[in-house]
């Protein structure tokens, strides 16, 4: 407890700091984004624009930095049904750092990786959302793909949440990418992927996954309906598909400072859509097949597209 | 000249047009997978492309300025080494990308290398047959100025149908290892048929095979 207080006064101290500056809009474009920081009161939120419209990255309140206010990131969390004690986590898209501030303080022995491609995103989540990388922490500037191709380490979680605005880079979507993932996890690890419901490359996304994966298990945030998370492994036993056979989510709720509640996030579990995959043709994308660039350009009407936002 | 010579021509040109900027998002594919999609990537795809239509601009020009055995040799060597460069990505491509970023962790490196391997000499090979083309155009009587903006203004529209086909009809449809071995393909049939057409001009433009054109001159003897 004494070492999660002390996690906590840096951003207690970050959010003291911070409570006195003015309410500011700053953009910049930057080689890979065009970013957007709209600080109001203590809210600070990482915008990227792009052609479907502003998306929101992140969103950090300084002066209550652990509750997270992108709703599908506490999602995320659903890792925790079928690997609830991570040692050690990989993320590969660093946002806001929006996620990390609970991570850190829910599990302050676990070290969590972050691969950001982009070095501005970084600069602004360090100097306008108050995020500092420590030794836990680390944040490697790099291509994910390069950077789970040369780790040596195996991960407990793999997160992908790589976006530029509403793009995915089309090398993180691929058979072959899923399968390098697959060879950095623990036996019992678990991939996290934030894939895109709107679009029509999310039955290709399954279909790609599912490929990789045997078991798939996928959620839907309601207040962020076009993010579905989806929690593959590598493993076909024991079964992961059957709710009624995990954790009970009370169990899990201890070191989530009652920021996230594990039985809502029970809530969120979705079917597997098989017959949409069948019914909109999805082939398995490699690195010799597909551009999903031009799929996440086709919208399927699953959600609207302001509820992506 | 033919009708039919000088629309075979012109479509020659545009294919070739086709075949070098399409190779290049064929490239970005090859790329992609070992060294990611970012503009670091793109910076050297697009230098390599470049550097490869200088050069070609160059040598080409200096094969135009030859005398007609020796221009005829090194337009067949050009070729040659175009389909040989474009056979050796096909069969290659990937596998060489693949060690190359085993063997050298810098990223700066191992795209250096890989688009040296693969792109330049092609490109520069393809992209040599542009001045003979607009020598071609002179000898028939245009004026040298026209010619090359016939030329380049018609490869151009190649270039940009390269990248609109690729992009949005080949990509989404065909896998990169079958699109490289077309690329082969029409790259064979292309150059084929253009040496083809050179040499026809070049032997009907001789002394004593037919009257000489005003622009004759243009031509090294």
């Amino acid at each position: 407890m004494k070492l999660r207080l002390l996690l906590l006064l840096p951003l207690t101290l970050a959010s003291a700091r911070a409570a006195g500056a003015q309410d500011y809009t700053e953009s910049f474009d930057t080689i890979y984004n065009s970013l957007t920081v709209e600080r109001t009161g203590t809210l600070v939120e990482l915008r990227a624009r792009s052609r479907a419209g502003v998306f929101r990255e992140s969103a950090v309140d300084l002066a209550d930095p652990l509750t997270m206010q992108v709703p599908y990131t506490k999602t995320l969390y659903s890792a925790l049904f079928f690997q609830p004690k991570p040692q050690k986590v990989l993320m590969v898209g660093l946002g806001g750092a929006g996620f990390h501030r609970l991570f850190t303080v829910a599990f302050p022995e676990t070290t969590l990786q972050t691969v950001e491609l982009d070095p501005k995103v970084v600069e602004l989540t360090k100097e306008r959302l108050y995020f500092t990388p420590t030794v836990k922490t680390p944040v490697a500037t790099q291509d994910g793909r390069i950077y789970i191709k040369r780790t040596a380490e195996k991960w407990d979680w793999i997160i992908l949440d790589a976006y530029r605005g509403g793009y995915v880079p089309p090398h993180l979507k691929t058979k072959e990418f899923y399968q390098e993932c697959a060879a950095k996890l623990t036996d019992n690890g678990v991939l996290l992927t934030n894939l895109h419901a709107t679009t029509a490359l999310f039955y290709t996304d399954l279909k790609t996954l599912s490929e990789v994966f045997p078991q798939i298990v996928l959620f839907r945030n309601a207040q962020n309906p076009g993010n579905i998370i989806a929690c593959a492994v590598k493993y076909r036993t024991p079964a992961i598909t059957d709710p009624a056979k995990w954790a009970a989510p009370a169990t899990l709720n201890g070191p989530l400072q009652g920021r996230v509640d594990m039985a809502k996030i029970l809530t969120e579990l979705m079917p597997w859509p098989t017959e949409e995959i069948t019914r909109f043709n999805a082939k398995v994308i490699t690195d010799d097949f597909g551009s999903p660039e031009l799929l996440d350009a086709v919208q399927i009407g699953n959600t609207k597209e302001a509820e992506r936002k | 000249m033919p009708g039919v010579i000088v629309a075979a021509f012109y479509l020659i040109v545009v294919v070739l047009g086709i075949l070098s900027m399409g190779f290049q998002l064929l490239g970005s594919r090859l790329l992609g997978p070992t060294f990611g999609s970012s503009i670091i990537v793109w910076a050297w795809l697009i230098s390599t492309f470049l550097t490869a239509f200088s050069l070609g601009s160059l040598l080409g020009g200096w094969i135009s300025s030859l005398a007609a055995d020796r221009r005829r040799a090194f337009q067949i060597a050009s070729a040659l080494a175009a389909i040989a460069g474009l056979a050796f990505t096909a069969w290659f491509g990937r596998g060489l990308v693949e060690a190359i970023s085993l063997q050298y962790e810098s990223i700066t490196t191992g795209l250096f290398l890989s688009c040296i391997g693969l792109f330049l000499v092609p490109v520069t090979m393809l992209s040599s047959f542009g001045p003979q083309c607009v020598q071609f155009l002179a000898a028939r009587g245009i004026k040298p100025g026209a010619a090359s903006g016939v030329i380049y203004g018609i490869s151009t529209v190649g270039n940009i149908a390269g990248v609109m086909l690729t992009a949005f009809v080949l990509l989404p449809n065909l896998r990169v290892s079958t699109l490289l071995y077309v690329w082969l393909g029409v790259a064979v049939v292309a150059l084929g048929g253009l040496l083809t057409l050179l040499h026809r001009a070049e032997t009907a433009t001789r002394p004593g095979n037919a009257a000489p054109t005003p622009a004759s001159s243009h031509d090294s003897p």
